[in-house]
């Protein structure tokens, strides 16, 4: 509705001002002389910065490198993740062998296994997607689980009494009730997958964000270090969003969901 | 159909089979050399290297070192955290200032601010001290938030007809209030301090098992690469085990 | 004329802390096709614990018997209505109703049609494309009834379907399901805590006792029921009726509570 947009326009414009409070704080800080300028470059530096990087193939092309990395392990690990998380909850037998597996990976920093990963595949994207394959599955898995097992009685027993298969209750009954969970946990793995396909970026790689980061960082270009890390926050905030946005279309059925319309 | 669950031995039992399973296949396939020795070393191998390491005081001075960054890390989070969830969620205005950044921080991977305390505060102790702070203050925030806004308005309306002033509200009401659902907001972070500083030691050295564990891996030196991971994975079970064991016991942190 | 369900020493015990526990002890009932069976008795009793046994949901000792087969589980010939709707809140009202035809070997456009008719049944053109949490009690509960209905089955089980409603809209329901009884002329059988509501559609209740449930006595209700809900719920045959069940049940309940104190 056109008179709704300009409140929310304004609304997002006011929650941004303390953002721009801390960049008049930094320009102040880093002119001031108490830091040495090289450690703390002046937001106009690295604006400039940021500026040309994007303007070049720099920014652009290792940011996808690492997206493709997040992405992709995000995808696969989801993808099974679900899959293991349906099984466990409906087979006493499968969850009786893979609990221990699952409860032991829980609480094994993923990013420890890098190493062993360049060792095995070598430094590279099949490492880094690994790494945060790895990453992703748990979340899925113990969301999925939970998610499947609180599914009613009376949802399965109705099901049942219209005919329908253990098979088909699968994916026509589980999984839509495990939705929700799914959902969160899919907004879990995301954060961990870029944190996992940035930090295999940084221990050995010769591409990626996490990589360009680095390297700014030891050649002492600061200020296009500053103005790196800021694409891929905003990046990981983006991605954020619109998962946030995914969920709240998928689950436009919840209860937990605003209705835009009154029933 | 119904179904009937089986007893708690029964699944016990079978999770011990699952572990010895995978214990048993990994030493035949090394082995047999299914896979080159540089890739899966024998368990055998790898328990011995473990005990060697353990014996050289190596193990064990990484291990300290990792750990104290870790907790140092977890420890200021949690008190600069706690306060300002509080502090959140109380004062209109401070929400206002700090939402954006929490906003922006949570979703983002802390760990690319790497280099920036590397640069700032060198490779040693302090960077990763900091960089962890800066990694589980957010899940923190949000958890201490959460809590501190779905307190019970009659607590605090009590607190105010008794006379209580500021520090006690806070002290006395509000942080026990908070508590059980802090103490869950701790168990994700902890596991969060862990990773970072595994990370950030695997990328700038500096002593530590992430410092060691790269070392090893760029000489090629599986098995103590295995023998950390190991390590790793035991300390990250153990510690949620008494985490979980904490929260029995003290009643303050359960829900 | 045999039977349409054979209920013979049906008994269910649960396993405890403590022993196990006997829910129901050896039920016996029979009921002809058409007939309209309520089972009523005080909380715990097990009334419902029977019904989920007929539906085949629950496995028990004794034999249930449909058309003379005994059966295996749950199954198409029986539908189920449930007190809590037990709607499948990601579809729509249009997506649940049609979800009960899918397994029936039907046209997809005799599915359609079904459904169309359906709605229109149960009074909710307008709404097909509404989610159930949009809905209020009394319509989720249509929904439920129309989907169990699509289904066609032989029988229908019904577990307290109008307990979570107001009373108001609890008797425009009874109205309706009576209605659709007289239309249909499918078996039901029933569980409710309401006598009233027992009385006002069955043509047979029985009455169970305290837990171990055991049907302890039967009252066959021969009630005019073309004279509108007025006349009928204030003549004298059923306030009699409705006296005699009424204390029956008391009796069972005050049983129960002595069972407890002693």
């Amino acid at each position: 509705m056109p008179a709704k947009l300009p409140f929310r326009l304004m609304n997002w414009l006011w929650q941004m001002v303390p953002l721009l409070i801390f960049v008049v704080l930094w320009h102040l800080l880093s002119n001031s002389g108490l830091i040495d300028k090289a450690f703390l470059p002046e937001p106009r530096e690295v604006f400039a910065a940021l500026v040309d990087l994007l303007r070049g193939p720099q920014v652009v092309e290792n940011l996808a490198i690492t997206l493709f990395r997040s992405f992709t392990g995000l995808l696969l690990g989801a993808v099974a993740g679900v899959w293991i998380g349906l099984l466990m909850a409906r087979s006493e037998v499968f969850r009786a062998y893979v609990t221990p597996i699952v409860g032991g990976t829980y609480s094994l920093p993923k990013s420890a296994l890098i190493p062993l990963f360049i060792l095995w595949f070598g430094i590279g994207s099949v490492t880094a997607i690994c790494a945060v394959f790895l990453a992703c599955l748990l979340p899925m898995i113990v969301n999925t689980y939970h998610g499947v097992n609180t599914t009613p009685k009376v949802l399965v027993w109705s099901a049942e009494a219209m005919g329908y298969s253990q098979r088909q209750m699968l994916t026509r009954i589980f999984l839509p009730h495990a939705l929700p969970d799914i959902m969160t946990g899919l907004r879990i793995a995301l954060g961990f997958s870029f944190v996992l396909a940035i930090s295999s970026e940084m221990i050995a790689s010769t591409n990626g964000i996490g990589k360009l980061i680095f390297m700014y960082g030891e050649s002492g270009a600061y200020s296009y270090m500053f103005a790196a890390i800021a694409c891929i926050v905003v990046a990981a905030f983006i991605s954020d969003r619109i998962m946030l946005w995914l969920t709240h279309i998928w689950l436009i059925w919840h209860e937990s969901a605003v209705s835009t319309e009154t029933a | 159909m119904e179904r009937t669950a089986p007893g708690a031995f029964g699944l016990h039992v079978r999770s011990v089979i699952s572990v010895l399973v995978i214990v048993a296949a990994w030493e035949a396939a090394a082995r047999l050399q299914l896979a080159p020795p540089l890739f899966l070393p024998p368990f055998s191998t790898v328990v011995l290297q473990l005990w060697d390491s353990t014996r050289d005081g190596t193990l064990p001075m990484d291990l300290a070192i990792s750990l104290g960054r870790a907790f140092g890390g977890l420890f200021i989070a949690t008190l600069i955290g706690v306060l300002a969830g509080i502090a959140m969620a109380r004062n209109q205005l401070v929400n206002w200032l700090l939402d954006p950044f929490v906003a922006l921080g949570f979703p983002s991977p802390k760990i690319a601010f790497l280099p920036v305390f590397i640069v700032w505060f060198g490779i040693y102790s302090l960077s990763k001290i900091l960089l962890v702070a800066f990694a589980c203050i957010f899940p923190i925030i949000i958890g201490t938030f959460s809590a501190a806004r779905g307190i019970n308005r009659s607590l605090i309306w009590s607190g105010y007809s008794m006379g209580a002033s500021r520090l006690v509200m806070l002290s006395r009401i509000i942080l026990p209030a908070c508590c059980p659902r802090i103490f869950s907001a701790m168990r994700v972070a902890l596991p969060v301090a862990l990773i970072t500083t595994f990370t950030a030691e695997m990328v700038a050295g500096g002593g530590g098992m992430g410092a060691t564990l790269m070392y090893s891996q760029r000489f090629f030196e599986s098995p103590v690469v295995f023998a950390y991971i190991v390590v790793m994975l035991a300390i990250g079970l153990l510690l949620d085990t008494a985490m979980v064991r904490i929260q029995r016991y003290i009643p303050a942190t359960r829900t | 004329m045999t039977s349409k369900i054979e209920i013979q020493n049906v008994a269910k015990s649960y396993p405890t802390d403590s022993g196990s526990v006997l829910a129901l002890a050896a039920a016996n009932l029979s009921i002809k096709e058409g007939e309209f069976v309520s089972i009523v008795g005080p909380s715990g009793c097990g009334k419902s614990t029977l019904l989920y046994i007929v539906g085949g949901f629950l496995s028990a000792d004794g034999d249930v018997l449909v058309d003379g087969r005994a059966i295996t589980g749950p199954g198409t010939d029986r539908g189920i209505v449930f007190q809590e709707y037990a709607l499948f809140p990601w579809l729509t009202v249009r997506q649940n109703i049609m979800f009960g035809l899918e397994q029936r070997s039907l046209s997809a456009q005799e599915r359609k049609e079904i459904t169309e008719r359906l709605i229109g049944i149960i009074g909710l053109k307008g709404f097909e494309d509404r989610y159930p949490r949009e809905l209020s009690g009394g319509m989720k509960q249509r929904v439920a009834i129309a989907r169990t209905m699509a289904c066609d089955p032989a029988i229908l089980l019904l577990d307290e379907p109008f307990g979570a409603l107001d009373s108001q809209t609890r008797e425009l329901m009874q109205d309706e399901l009576l209605r659709l009884w007289l239309d249909m002329r499918k078996t039901v059988l029933m569980v409710t805590h309401d006598v009233e509501e027992a009385v006002y559609l069955s043509n047979r209740i029985c009455v169970m006792s305290a837990r171990p449930g055991k049907i302890v006595e039967e009252f066959d209700i021969d009630l005019d029921r073309s004279i509108p809900r007025e006349e009928l719920m204030l003549s004298e045959p059923f306030n009699q009726l409705r006296n005699r069940v009424w204390l029956s049940v008391r009796q069972q309940a005050i049983n129960a509570a002595e069972q407890h104190a002693g």
